[in-house]
């Protein structure tokens, strides 16, 4: 199967190589929460909810009193993907993606500023079609500055792969399913930081690091648009105190 | 759960008492509540309601299967629910499950009839496409997005407009003699059929608190009941099912009251979803 029209150098979902889906992302659309977010990536949706600093629930998971606990539960929805089937809860590849995203929110969280206590990312995928994982730090992303805890840098997420010898910004479903590599990288973005990489397949190294820069120019272009929600969301806030 | 104390319990129960609840609502009346159908755009059909900061997404899938042996000229429904995380932080990995199972039970009690599927909401005959050999398989799924209270009533209200926004394939069958008698099955891309959904109720919840009943509880007043009785209304005013909730006893006489007031109430509760439901359809048409 052609992923990339030879002819007309158009992908399969009629973008260019280095074109995104289209974004849009949402603030405070969970309100019993402390923070929350919508993150639209084309058909991919989810939603994050942030609660806390609280107190900590199970101490036993306490390992470092000098720091904030971050925890994080990614579930999909039953409906969100394309054929339905149900999965056990905490499955192997929710656990891992559960971790990547912890450990990633981690790295920007400024967790020694709340010792004693925790944080808890919940998301949930709504509509799954491919770069879930993305979409997920991106929405959470914005949950936590919604809920105002204090971080380094907006993290951000995109994916970008490599087929039919062209490298591809922000693989839908049928492009990541093809086989070819998806690399998935998070950066912080003013600091200019890798805070994840994760890349299946394999790759010439030339072509690796062509692959890994779109993917970071696509994390950049994700966090102006962030910057751009949040505070289009506090210009409403401050309007509403009048 | 909720952390209330004693001067917020006390000013919930003396409010109900007074009949002004404390978001200014009477005992019998309803939070504002908003419909938007088709959301999911990969599933048959599917509806999102919101209820105050009660929020649930409910999404129709329909597969072809096979009946079962026994019941050949039916088709199978069947119904989850489960809380997401995002809506409170107890629900996280398993400590979900025992609300989600309750709530599916109550739902398929309400609207699935009996072990034979009499009385079911929907008409299972209507999903048979060849007797004994093909049949639509309907999956109802629930989400809770964002919980505050009322949960039922808000997912038998989802699952009704996801149902009335759900339209089934039409299906071309060619029975073939070489192929063993399995029939063919061509589905159209272009043509879908329908459902009648005027057979579908809606939950009317009754939560009593102190003395007095209301509808459409927060997730405050909630947790200061001591029962609660849910019942299944459909549009001519038959009730399909019935759930009591609640560590305490009620009176039968409390009991045949709660249900008649749930009668009247869910006659309100239809046109307030009905006009919702047209609202919704005319901005997705758009």
């Amino acid at each position: 199967m052609e992923y990339v029209n030879p002819l007309t150098g158009f992908r399969v979902d009629g973008r260019r190589p280095n074109e995104m889906r289209q974004l849009k992302g949402e603030v405070g659309v969970v309100s019993r929460a402390d923070g929350s977010a919508l993150f639209e990536m084309g058909n991919t949706r989810v939603i994050a909810a942030v609660y806390g600093p609280r107190e900590i629930q199970n101490r036993s998971q306490q390992q470092n009193n000098k720091e904030a606990l971050v925890r994080c539960e990614y579930r999909m929805a039953e409906f969100s993907t394309g054929d339905r089937r149900r999965k056990p809860k905490g499955d192997r590849r929710s656990t891992e993606i559960s971790l990547v995203i912890r450990q990633t929110m981690e790295a920007s969280i400024l967790t020694h500023l709340m010792p004693h206590s925790q944080i808890d990312i919940f998301v949930q995928v709504l509509q799954a079609d491919g770069g879930t994982r993305s979409a997920c730090i991106n929405a959470a992303t914005l949950a936590l500055a919604d809920a105002g805890i204090p971080m380094r840098d907006i993290v951000t997420s995109c994916s970008a792969g490599y087929l039919c010898s062209t490298p591809l910004l922000d693989l839908n479903y049928i492009e990541d399913s093809a086989g070819g590599a998806d690399v998935t990288v998070g950066i912080l973005a003013k600091m200019d930081k890798v805070t994840l990489l994760q890349m299946d397949a394999k790759l010439p190294m030339d072509t690796f690091e062509t692959v890994m820069d779109l993917a970071t120019e696509g994390c950049k272009a994700i966090a102006t648009y962030i910057r751009e929600v949040l505070l289009e969301n506090t210009k409403q806030l401050e309007c509403q105190r009048g | 759960m909720v952390g209330l104390s004693e001067g917020e319990k006390h000013f919930i129960c003396g409010g109900i008492a007074q009949d002004l609840r404390a978001d200014g609502r009477t005992r019998l009346q309803f939070r504002a509540l908003t419909v938007e159908t088709g959301i999911i755009p990969q599933a048959n059909g599917s509806a999102r309601v919101r209820m105050g900061a009660t929020e649930v997404i409910a999404s129709v899938k329909a597969e072809l299967g096979k009946p079962t042996i026994l019941h050949p000229d039916k088709g199978k429904v069947s119904i989850y629910v489960d809380c997401s995380p995002t809506a409170a932080p107890m629900f996280e990995g398993r400590g979900s499950e025992e609300l989600s199972a309750e709530l599916s039970v109550a739902l398929q009690r309400c609207l699935l009839g009996g072990k034979s599927g009499a009385g079911a909401a929907i008409d299972l005959s209507s999903l048979i496409v060849v007797e004994g050999k093909a049949c639509w398989d309907l999956y109802i799924d629930g989400l809770v997005v964002s919980s505050d209270g009322n949960l039922l009533d808000a997912l038998a209200a989802a699952i009704k407009v996801a149902l009335s926004d759900t339209g089934i394939p039409k299906v071309n069958v060619s029975l073939n003699a070489e192929m063993d008698g399995e029939p063919e099955v061509d589905i159209s891309d272009e043509e879908f059929l329908q459902f009648d959904t005027s057979g579908v109720p809606v939950i009317i919840t009754l939560t009593k608190v102190g003395k007095h009943y209301i509808v459409d509880a927060t997730s405050e007043e909630e947790s200061q009941m001591s029962s609660a009785v849910s019942v299944s209304v459909n549009s001519h005013g038959q009730i399909c099912g019935l759930t009591k909730r609640g560590g305490a006893g009620l009176d039968p006489s409390v009991i045949f009251d709660m249900i008649s007031v749930a009668k009247n109430v869910s006659q309100r509760f239809y046109t307030l979803l009905e006009s919702e439901i047209a609202a919704a359809e005319a901005a997705a048409d758009e």
